[in-house]
């Protein structure tokens, strides 16, 4: 064996004496080759007879780095502690093989150790090592600079973003035929901020729906933040402790910018984990705020009496998959039980169950491995089994990556089931209150933009507005008024003419033009009278134009009857 | 590298069954697939999708948001998972000859 190393492999070296922790060190040090984790893999019991497969033969492919480099023992007595170096690439290659490709970092080897040998935490610094020299499944790069560069995982542009939520908005507003369910974007000091993850509103926003209707019906204070929005993060996957403190930060970012009072993080494992209790560590930063499952969100909302359900809406045959980063790495097995004996009328347990479950086996990245779906889906046999013996028609997760690993099995093994998430099912047992006399409160939930350079104006048409519960924002100029409606459409505009840098004649040219906007309901409230400011003749102006007439035209000063009466017409009639 | 064998005609595909060149893509692809994805028949509503996936990958080189693919095709979100069980990045993708998709999918 030459004693020269590849480059790589020197740098892989030297990263390896920065990398190892206490905890690490533990967990290398521990093991006494008892055996008792191998029967506790499901590679392990879906592969009999195939040594590479077993924990803590995984395990001795870094212990031997960590002797060789570390340990006293191995300095001292190589060829004793089975000490050994890497030095090609090829011998990255085969590290990589077993770190990426033979282990989810379930931990279910981990939680069956009797030494408390605690497998991930050195897999996933195994992991970092070798990421931190390139070498990697490519899924994994790709996704990694995505969550870099773009700031979500499935590089989801903000616009994109912003424009799925006002689709499933309105798709939520016709489906209930209530105009004040609401997807508000950005609001300040919220007692809600929600995160989701970006497969949400890349292939399947209809989770997203399905959480705005429940959050509006319990009557919930929340927000979406425009930025700072994904909650997954490929930090935990990949061991790159920088990119996991850094996507952790955007959310914790977007919570502290809103003030908002608690971040709630959609049904995903490892970004429960990660978010709530990994990332803090990794960014190095404190968090002040609460965070929570939506798990225990939408539990909470039921015993709570906020929202009803009906579980007799939910007849099929249900099963629970515990996903790894939920039950065994954060102890929340309890809570999603409780929660589908609520929604569910056939709730039937797998076994083993909670802490002690088999991965769904397309955790720790699993899934944007591609090279490795043939061995992960022969590795799912015992997953397939457990599945099949609960006779279930439904099995409910609270993790989206578990959703494709098991989809995936489930498809494979010709099993005849469907998979969901519990937010799929408590919204579908969702009784819809009777909707509370809108004759007090006739414009209940409109978003109403109120651009006048004046500030008492503005508080003035605010309240007026406000009083008729709806959302009001404010803007003092055309520019920040443009950028408003394209931030966030409101369902009015109410609009000065005679404003600073730009006029309101100007801009409502500019609305007209834009096909996006050519439908925006204006109301025009202006000190209207050529003598006051000759300039603005803005009837001239439509006519020179050729645009169509304001959908309402009121002279300052406003008298709040015709004003309500005026918004109100227009808003109705659209409707 | 994995084949995908139907009807005679074998695909060279990557390991999770998506086609592995998808320039050499043409509609007897997607015929060839549609029972791999659980689509029994395809239809003039397949089609209209299909052909919308593969002419915005050939453009922009990734798959679209699935807003954009209602809003182009005029289909509802649940009706694109009627026609694709197996829905849009994973069925719908695949019979259009594009890559598989990036991230937890």
């Amino acid at each position: 064996m030459s004693e020269t190393r590849s480059y790589k492999a020197q740098k892989l070296v030297e990263r390896l004496q920065v990398k190892v922790n206490r905890q690490i060190m533990l967990s290398l040090e521990a093991c006494v080759h008892c055996g008792l984790c191998t029967d506790q893999c499901h590679y392990v019991l879906s592969n009999p007879g195939d040594v590479t497969y077993a924990p803590a033969y995984k395990a001795d492919r870094i212990r031997k780095l960590f002797k060789a480099h570390i340990d006293w023992t191995g300095k001292t007595l190589p060829w004793w502690v089975g000490a050994k170096s890497v030095y090609t690439d090829q011998e990255l290659e085969d590290l990589k093989d077993t770190v990426f490709g033979k282990c989810t970092n379930c931990r279910r080897c981990s939680l069956n150790c009797p030494m408390g040998v605690d497998m991930a935490v050195f897999n996933r610094m195994a992991r970092g090592l070798l990421v931190h020299v390139g070498v990697m499944p490519e899924g994994v790069a790709v996704v990694a600079k995505d969550q870099w560069e773009i700031g979500n995982q499935m590089g989801v542009l903000k616009e994109d973003y912003l424009e799925t939520l006002t689709w499933m908005e309105e798709e939520l507003q016709s489906e209930y035929n209530d105009h004040s369910i609401r997807i508000p974007i950005d609001k300040m000091d919220a007692d809600v901020v929600y995160s989701i993850n970006p497969r949400e509103a890349k292939y399947d926003p209809r989770t997203i729906a399905e959480a705005a209707a429940i959050f509006h019906f319990a009557g919930e204070n929340w927000t979406m933040p425009s930025q700072g929005w994904d909650m997954t993060n490929f930090g935990l996957f990949n061991g790159d402790d920088e990119l996991g403190g850094a996507v952790g930060g955007r959310l914790y970012d977007a919570v502290e910018r809103l003030r908002g009072k608690k971040l709630v993080i959609s049904e995903c494992g490892h970004g429960f984990r990660s978010t709530r209790c990994e990332a803090p560590n990794w960014g190095k930063r404190d968090v002040a705020f609460p965070m929570e499952s939506a798990v225990i969100t939408m539990l909470g909302y039921i015993k709570q009496g906020r929202i009803q359900v009906d579980k007799s809406k939910n007849s099929e045959p249900v099963t629970y998959h515990d996903s790894c980063n939920n039950a065994r790495s954060c102890g929340m097995t309890e809570e999603p039980r409780e929660l589908l004996n609520l929604v569910c009328s056939d709730f039937r347990e797998m076994h083993p169950n909670r802490a002690e479950n088999f991965c769904c086996t397309g955790g720790g990245g699993a899934m944007s491995m591609t090279e490795y779906a043939p061995r992960r889906l022969k590795s799912a046999r015992i997953k397939a089994d457990q599945l099949k013996a609960t006779g279930a028609k439904i099995v409910v997760t609270s993790c989206h990556n578990c959703v494709d690993g098991l989809f995936d099995l489930i498809k494979h093994y010709k099993l005849d089931m469907q998979v969901k998430l519990l937010v799929n099912l408590v919204a579908s047992a969702l009784v819809v209150p009777e909707r509370p006399s809108r004759k007090m409160r006739p414009l209940e939930g409109y978003k109403i933009l109120v651009i006048d350079d004046e500030p008492d104006i503005r508080v003035y048409l605010g309240k007026i507005f406000k009083d008729q519960g709806c959302l009001v924002t404010e803007a003092p100029d055309a520019n920040q008024g443009m950028r408003a409606i394209k931030a966030d459409r409101p369902d009015l505009v109410t609009l000065d003419l005679i404003l600073p840098y730009m006029t309101g004649e100007k801009l409502y040219w500019e609305l007209r033009k834009d096909q996006k906007t050519a439908d925006l309901p204006v109301v025009i409230v202006s000190g209207y009278a050529a003598v006051d400011s000759p300039r603005i003749d803005f009837f001239g102006f439509l006519a020179e134009k050729r645009l169509p007439q304001p959908n309402g035209f009121l002279e300052k000063p406003v008298d709040p009857e015709k004003l309500i009466e005026t918004v109100r017409a227009v808003l109705l009639e659209k409707a | 590298m994995p084949i995908f064998e139907v009807a005679g005609k074998q695909y060279e595909v990557d390991e999770d069954g998506f086609l592995e060149n998808p320039e050499i893509w043409n509609q007897d692809v997607a015929c060839d697939f549609a029972s791999s994805e659980g689509v029994t028949e395809l239809t003039e509503s397949h089609w209209k999708v299909i052909n919308y996936l593969r002419s915005y990958y050939l453009q922009f080189g990734i798959a679209p948001m699935i807003r954009k693919l209602c809003k182009e095709t005029g289909f509802k979100l649940n009706e694109i998972y009627v026609m694709f069980p197996s829905g849009p990045a994973k069925g719908a993708c695949k019979l259009a000859g594009l890559p598989k998709p990036t991230g937890c999918v």
